[in-house]
């Protein structure tokens, strides 16, 4: 699923991507095109408590695509919290 | 030639348009060596402006998110960040006024510092201003930093802010009369002496630091992504590659760094004049504007007594401290988005934003000089000046944003 939310400012691209996530179908990720860079810090802190993980990537000068993909469910949070944590920090340096 | 086809260039390095940044780096100096001819401090507050305006930029520093997003989604990452600026700019400002005034116990306060009456209005205010900051999408400094960025909705929220401020002018005597002028502007240090005003304000932003932080961990999430490393550095070039990308590159600083930057900038002022604000210039500028059709309302009565962010400047002038610290907002903005390739212009394609813009825009012109001040002047400045009145207004900023957050749940 994709959604452009370019031109709203705070707090809208947050709350657009918390109704869209809601009703995502399974398995399917969300492609949220914003142009507002406080958008960066606030959708995937949206994302992140609904489970989801984000990838920010720039489309243009002030333009950005936040991929959000479900992360897989945790069983034990605070287990599985902590080797996200693990897994991205192994992973910082290779991302390009 | 095809139409529509249009190049898009990923991840921007030296920006492609020279001209702009050059034109604007002149424009910088050249109005910073003609204020400053004038009066020094009319220039360095021009500079002081620019640094205010690229740091908020740069750190995308949102004093209206850190309210709204505390409230709305448990977010305080914001807010703990401006606290650690509180702390900072406390301080410092502790160090000042220990300089200007070595005795607080005569009731004297210190010259320039933001100290304002603690009264019905500066809960009104905080209130009003609360409501505004959500509608508008950003605070008064936020809706100049974001018009410097290119947006429209913040140029639609500014022309919300000059009315209100104009209309606030005109009814000021009557909020003067019935409130403001029985109230006094409460200086902790009077009471309690500067070492345990500094050290009382330091422990509550100890404890609101912590509260929030435990706000925030309620809510169970992901932790956050490792920013990506600078790649190695071996030569000058690619050193100097690094450090650019550091402060105009990637997605930009962290709000802790933005906070700690605007508090070191706070303390500058306050040691050339007086600590940060914005809403006075703009007040001063509306009402300057307004004179033209004979409606002004300045100045204001009792004006002159009042301490903090106030247009209490002499008549019709243009050129102040405040109105060179707002511009230099904008165009620092401007600036730093342009150098980063985040420069654009943009605005809502839902056409019913744009009376929230202005309503929401109103709502701060006018509760600004109700406060006699911003989220900046009578809140970042106004608690590390050991007042009061910084405090009650925080308090009813928050419940401000608390009521625009149930407005704007119920808007399209």
């Amino acid at each position: 699923m994709q959604i452009d939310v370019r031109g709203e400012m705070c707090p809208y691209p947050a709350m657009k991507a918390k109704e869209a996530l809601k009703k995502l179908p399974d398995g399917d990720r969300l492609e949220l095109v914003t142009d507002h860079a406080p958008a960066l810090s606030t959708v995937p802190w949206e994302g992140a408590k609904l489970g989801f993980l984000s990838e920010i990537a720039s489309k243009a000068p002030g333009e950005w695509v936040i991929t959000l993909e479900k992360a897989s469910a945790p069983i034990d949070q605070k287990q599985v919290l902590t080797a996200i944590a693990a897994r991205a920090a192994e992973l910082a340096p290779d991302e390009a | 030639m095809q139409a529509g086809a249009t190049t898009v260039t990923a991840s921007p390095r030296l920006p492609a348009n020279t001209f702009t940044i050059a034109g604007a780096l002149l424009f910088i100096v050249v109005a910073a060596v003609f204020t400053g001819q004038k009066d020094f401090e009319l220039g360095a507050f021009w500079l002081i402006g620019i640094a205010f305006g690229v740091i908020v930029q740069r750190s995308r520093l949102c004093f209206a998110g850190a309210f709204r997003d505390l409230i709305m989604s448990g977010d305080g990452r914001l807010m703990r960040a401006i606290i650690l600026g509180l702390a900072v700019t406390t301080l410092g400002f502790g160090m000042l006024m220990a300089r200007f005034v070595p005795d607080p116990s005569f009731n004297v306060l210190p010259p320039g510092a933001h100290i304002q009456p603690v009264g019905f209005a500066t809960v009104a205010g905080g209130v009003m201003f609360g409501i505004g900051m959500v509608l508008a999408g950003g605070c008064v400094s936020g809706t100049l930093w974001r018009m410097g960025e290119g947006y429209l909705n913040s140029w639609v929220a500014m022309i919300g802010i000059l009315f209100g401020l104009w209309g606030a002018s005109k009814t000021w005597n009557w909020w003067y009369d019935i409130d403001i002028s029985k109230r006094e502007a409460t200086w902790l240090p009077s009471d309690l002496g500067l070492t345990a005003s500094i050290l009382l304000t330091l422990g509550v932003l100890a404890v609101a630091y912590v509260a929030i932080l435990w706000w925030e961990l309620r809510s169970p999430r992901l932790p956050e992504p490792k920013a990506k490393p600078a790649p190695p550095a071996f030569t000058l070039r690619e050193h100097l590659r690094n450090s650019w990308n550091v402060v105009f590159g990637g997605r930009g600083w962290t709000y802790t760094a933005g906070a700690l930057a605007l508090a070191v900038l706070s303390i500058v002022a306050y040691n050339l004049q007086s600590p940060l604000g914005v809403t006075g210039g703009l007040a001063l500028w509306a009402d300057n504007a307004a004179q033209v059709a004979n409606a002004g309302g300045l100045p204001l009565k009792g004006a002159d007594l009042l301490a903090g962010c106030s247009s209490a400047a002499a008549g019709a002038e243009w050129l102040t401290i405040r109105t060179t610290t707002m511009t230099g907002v904008v165009m620092g903005a401007f600036t730093a988005s342009v150098l980063s390739g985040e420069f654009k212009v943009r605005f809502s394609r839902n056409a019913a934003r744009y009376p929230q813009l202005l309503v929401g825009g109103a709502a701060m012109g006018y509760a600004s000089v109700l406060a006699v001040g911003c989220t900046i002047g009578a809140f970042f400045s106004s608690i590390p000046s050991l007042a009061v009145a910084g405090w009650l207004y925080a308090i009813a900023l928050a419940a401000g944003a608390f009521i625009g957050v149930q407005v704007i749940r119920r808007l399209p």
